[in-house]
């Protein structure tokens, strides 16, 4: 899925709490443990929802020492990643308004 | 004619037999449970013996009886081997349980998730309390809980296989469990402070190290006993074992099979 023209959410189904510098997320229907680090942490807290894969690489690129072509290569690949371990959900589209 | 109808009263079921309660309390959790199978009756009575108690409001269990709500939605329901846990907001009830063992995994289930509303979870770990605390040494089988346990010639062993940690008037308690492991002795029925968990690994060399909280909570994770999968409940879950991991002392702690390891732990 191509992850710039997609808005993410984090999955409702999931418990996650920050702890230290990292983000535990427990997936309870699978029992499983996912962990994030710093950065993965820092994109964690701004999935919201409503910011795209470059409003997020932007955020990414003002809050830590990255460039912005690395922070937006960085965060496509940590969507797709959450992605396909079901830790974010594609927002569903309304009123056929694309972004 | 006059008619005439014989009612049963609640407490006897088709057969007649009359219904047996055993009251427990397990880290200041209490049950109630009323079940009519005379053996297995005997069987609980005798393996909860250190925890029997009676208190008020207990969470009640019916066993193989009948049921008040079959249609109340389950808050919680778990089976195993046969065996089945319901909760609904009316009554809680095991059905299909033929042994003690089978009674003794729900009882298991069914504390697990209670305690997730009472700040308290269970854990795969041997707790010895020495000087008036509670060292908690958890880790996977074969680890090494029952070794510690076995070696603890000066403490007292709350439990070798289950460790149960509350938060309670400002502390961590950890409860001795009637949950038996290897040590093949039911638990202490008493509690202590916590002084700290030690993730367990055989080695060499007796070695303690200190623990980030989020390495504790990875050591932990794995251990936790907790069988919902709804989500609201692992949220409790998560929180209550976020709040444990950051305020009990976690360290790592390498042993090697001997009474030894005791002078590297902290004091």
């Amino acid at each position: 899925m191509n992850t710039t023209s997609v808005l993410w959410q984090k999955n409702p189904a999931l418990a996650w709490r920050e702890i230290d510098d990292a983000t535990v997320i427990i997936s309870p229907s699978e029992s499983v443990m996912h962990e994030l680090n710093d950065t993965g942490s820092f994109l964690w807290k701004n999935i919201d929802g409503h910011k795209s894969a470059e409003e997020l690489a932007a955020l990414l690129a003002e809050n830590y020492e990255v460039t912005p072509d690395t922070a937006l290569t960085d965060t496509q690949s940590l969507l797709e990643e959450m992605s396909s371990r079901k830790l974010l959900v594609p927002v569903p589209a309304t009123g056929g308004e694309l972004r | 004619m006059e008619s005439r109808s014989i009612l049963n009263a609640p407490d006897a079921n088709s057969r007649g037999a009359r219904k047996q309660q055993l009251e427990l309390s397990i880290g200041c959790v209490p049950f109630r449970l009323q079940m009519s199978d005379r053996q297995l009756f005997r069987a609980a009575a005798s393996r909860y013996a250190a925890f029997a108690a009676a208190a008020a409001r207990p969470i009640h269990i019916t066993l193989d009886g009948y049921s008040k709500s079959e249609s109340q939605p389950a808050e919680f329901r778990y089976e195993f081997e046969g065996a089945a846990l319901r909760a609904s907001s009316q009554e809680t009830r095991f059905d299909g349980v033929r042994n003690e063992y089978a009674l003794d995994s729900l009882l298991r289930v069914l504390l697990s998730w209670k305690l997730a509303t009472r700040h308290g979870f269970l854990l795969h770990a041997a707790t010895v309390v020495r000087a008036g605390k509670a060292y908690v040494f958890t880790g996977r089988s074969g680890a090494g809980k029952s070794t510690v346990a076995s070696l603890a010639p000066m403490g007292t062993v709350l439990t070798d296989e289950i460790s149960l940690l509350r938060f309670e008037n400002r502390e961590w308690r950890a409860y001795g469990t009637p949950f038996w492991g290897e040590f093949r002795a039911a638990g202490a029925n008493t509690s202590a402070p916590v002084r700290g968990l030690f993730r367990l690994v055989q080695a060499a060399e007796n070695r303690v190290t200190p623990l980030r909280p989020v390495e504790m909570l990875r050591a932990l994770l794995p251990n936790v006993l907790f069988f919902s999968a709804e989500t609201e409940a692992n949220r409790r879950l998560l929180k209550i074992l976020s709040d444990a991991v950051d305020s009990i002392s976690g360290y790592g702690l390498a042993f090697r099979k001997d009474a030894a390891f005791w002078e590297v732990l902290p004091k």
